[in-house]
């Protein structure tokens, strides 16, 4: 019987035991994970931080459902040759296929004052409870980093009441996240809402006073006061431990189209993965969830002799909701270069753009309002040429008959 | 032709009191879950594919929508946070917004009745109830070839 060792326990890994499952009935199948927890929704950990009564656990727990061995441990390393899994303690794992998913963690910058009580990453759900229970009875917060896991700190924090800064490098909040006009408009929503942001800046150093964080200093000369600092200024894929493997990576696991790495039957797939970016052709680690569920069902069905190609994900693929605005972005979204056509309807509670490449739609932004965005998004990842059809989407009329009614009948017949 | 016969019974049907008039005068109305789409010379009802592979449903972050055991793709509407991932998947764009609630909102096949409120709506004959094991591909594909006959 084959044994399929999958290290990480997130969604990845997660789709890849499930898919491995559909396909083999008998399979053996372990997953190896750091997090001592039924496997949760990670894209929710911000609400932990802001709700008291709220599960964000999977419903039905995967190794009951697929029948999933379960070891809750660190790696080690892994022995290619012997093909084996070791842990801290020496025991091993032995395995015919497996699989990488062991996501990204959270960049954690070098700044003086940094270790220490009151500073806080935010990947996992303990970082979240462990932000929530710090969180009482502190005033203020400052938040490093204005990506979506910094907006959503901030705003849990907000919530609780805390006085909410948050500082970001670069020029805009959300940046490469949201086109700059997007981005204002997100930004005016949060400072209406009471959180200070700051751009162009970033800490120099963290003020303690008896172990206790006390205020942040910034590299433009100011400073603010602050009880407790949120670490979010990115996230790296987790290599560390393959380093000596003789296993391939960049800034992640190198893959083929068939998520496999330059060893045999080792796969690899989500976070900690480099891959193709459908849209720029351009080398990319994804960190997104719905990335990292479609990769993992690719691996897991090539590892039980599948033999289905993946063409690659968008870095940019969000959709998220701020202050009640809905915010949906896909492919690319500030063009660089030549041979953009770039549209775009700014109303008073709604924001659209979309950006072209010949008959091709490369990216979107819609915020306010978010109709059909999902055509958008899939004509984008599918790179399918708009044709006649470009003039309708630019009037923000498109519809799925569209397609139908343009179809060859033979794809109809299909 | 048209008609939105089925777009107002959907409405209907998930609305408090499922009567047309209670509907009418419900406050937020009730919101419909299939769209009557037309280009110049078409019209067409879009419906929830119930996909057997749901984008929406392997898209979901927050455990919400799921797979009932008539294999309908429904929401546990408690866990919606209205993160909107499920629209952004969705290709066929028939997952909408609840701005009062804050939630998604998608068909759910009318899952307590055996016919769904939109086909016992029609009176054309254009939305029907089909198994589709009776619905042949065979039996699809001379549909379409029809279609294309007398659009052309």
């Amino acid at each position: 019987m084959m044994h399929y060792v999958i290290i990480g326990g997130s969604i990845a890994g997660i789709s890849a035991a499930k898919e491995i499952r559909r396909v083999e009935a008998g399979a053996k199948i372990t997953v190896v994970s750091k997090e001592k927890t039924k496997p949760y929704y990670r894209p929710m950990i911000p609400f932990l931080i802001e709700k008291d009564e709220i599960d964000i656990t999977f419903v039905d727990d995967p190794a009951k459902e697929f029948g999933i061995k379960n070891i809750f441990d660190k790696v080690a390393c892994i022995d290619v040759s012997l093909k084996e899994v070791r842990f801290p303690s020496g025991t091993k794992l032995g395995y015919d296929k497996l699989l990488i998913a062991t996501g990204s963690g959270p960049i954690i910058p070098d700044i003086p004052g940094l270790v220490g009580d009151d500073v806080f990453p935010l990947r996992t759900m303990q970082n979240a409870l462990e932000i929530k229970s710090a969180a009482k009875g502190k005033g203020s917060a400052v938040v490093m980093g204005g990506g979506f896991v910094g907006t959503k700190a901030a705003i849990a924090l907000k919530h609780l009441g805390l006085k909410v800064t948050i500082i970001e490098k670069m020029e805009q909040m959300l940046p490469q996240r949201v086109d700059r006009r997007g981005s204002g408009i997100i930004s005016d929503a949060m400072k209406a809402a009471g959180i200070e942001i700051i751009v162009n800046d970033s800490i120099s150093e963290i003020i303690r006073d008896s172990g206790a964080v006390k205020s942040v200093r910034l590299s433009s000369g100011g400073s603010r006061e602050a009880d407790m600092v949120i670490i979010a200024v990115g996230a790296k894929p987790n290599v560390e431990v393959f380093k000596d493997s003789g296993i391939k990576f960049n800034n992640g696991i190198l893959i083929t189209e068939f998520l496999q790495t330059n060893m045999p039957d080792i796969y690899a797939a989500g976070d900690v993965v480099e891959y193709v970016d459908l849209v720029t052709g351009l080398p990319a680690v994804s960190a997104l969830w719905t990335n990292a569920e479609e990769m993992g069902r690719f691996a897991g069905n090539n590892m039980t002799g599948g033999n289905i190609k993946y063409s690659g994900f968008l870095s940019v693929m969000n959709a998220t909701d701020i202050f009640n605005i809905p915010v949906i972005s896909a492919g690319v979204i500030e063009p660089e270069g030549k041979g953009y056509e770039i549209f775009v309807r700014d109303n008073i509670d709604s924001y659209r753009k979309l950006v072209f490449k010949g008959e091709s739609l490369v990216g979107a932004v819609f915020i306010g309002d978010v109709p059909n965005a999902g055509i958008y998004a899939n004509l984008i990842k599918n790179r399918i040429p708009l044709g006649s059809l470009k003039e309708k989407a630019i009037k923000g009329v498109l519809v799925y008959i569209d397609f139908v009614k343009n179809a060859p009948v033979q794809t109809l017949m299909s | 032709m048209g008609c939105r016969s089925c777009e107002i019974e959907c409405a209907v049907e998930h609305s408090k009191e499922k009567t047309l008039f209670s509907a009418v005068l419900q406050s937020p109305p009730p919101m419909k879950r299939l769209f009557v789409e037309s280009t110049d010379d078409i019209r067409m009802p879009i419906i929830c594919r119930h996909c057997e592979d749901a984008p929406c449903l392997r898209a979901c972050i927050s455990g919400c929508l799921y797979l009932d055991e008539n294999r309908f793709v429904r929401r546990k509407k408690e866990r919606c946070i209205g993160c909107w991932t499920c629209m952004m998947a969705c290709p066929f764009g028939v997952i909408t917004r609840d701005k009062e609630k804050h939630i998604a909102v998608k068909c759910d096949r009318c899952h307590k009745l055996d016919v769904p409120a939109c086909v016992n709506a029609c009176p054309t004959g254009a939305l029907v109830l089909a198994d589709i094991d009776d619905m042949t591909k065979e039996k699809r594909q001379r549909l379409i070839l029809a279609e294309a006959k007398g659009g052309a």
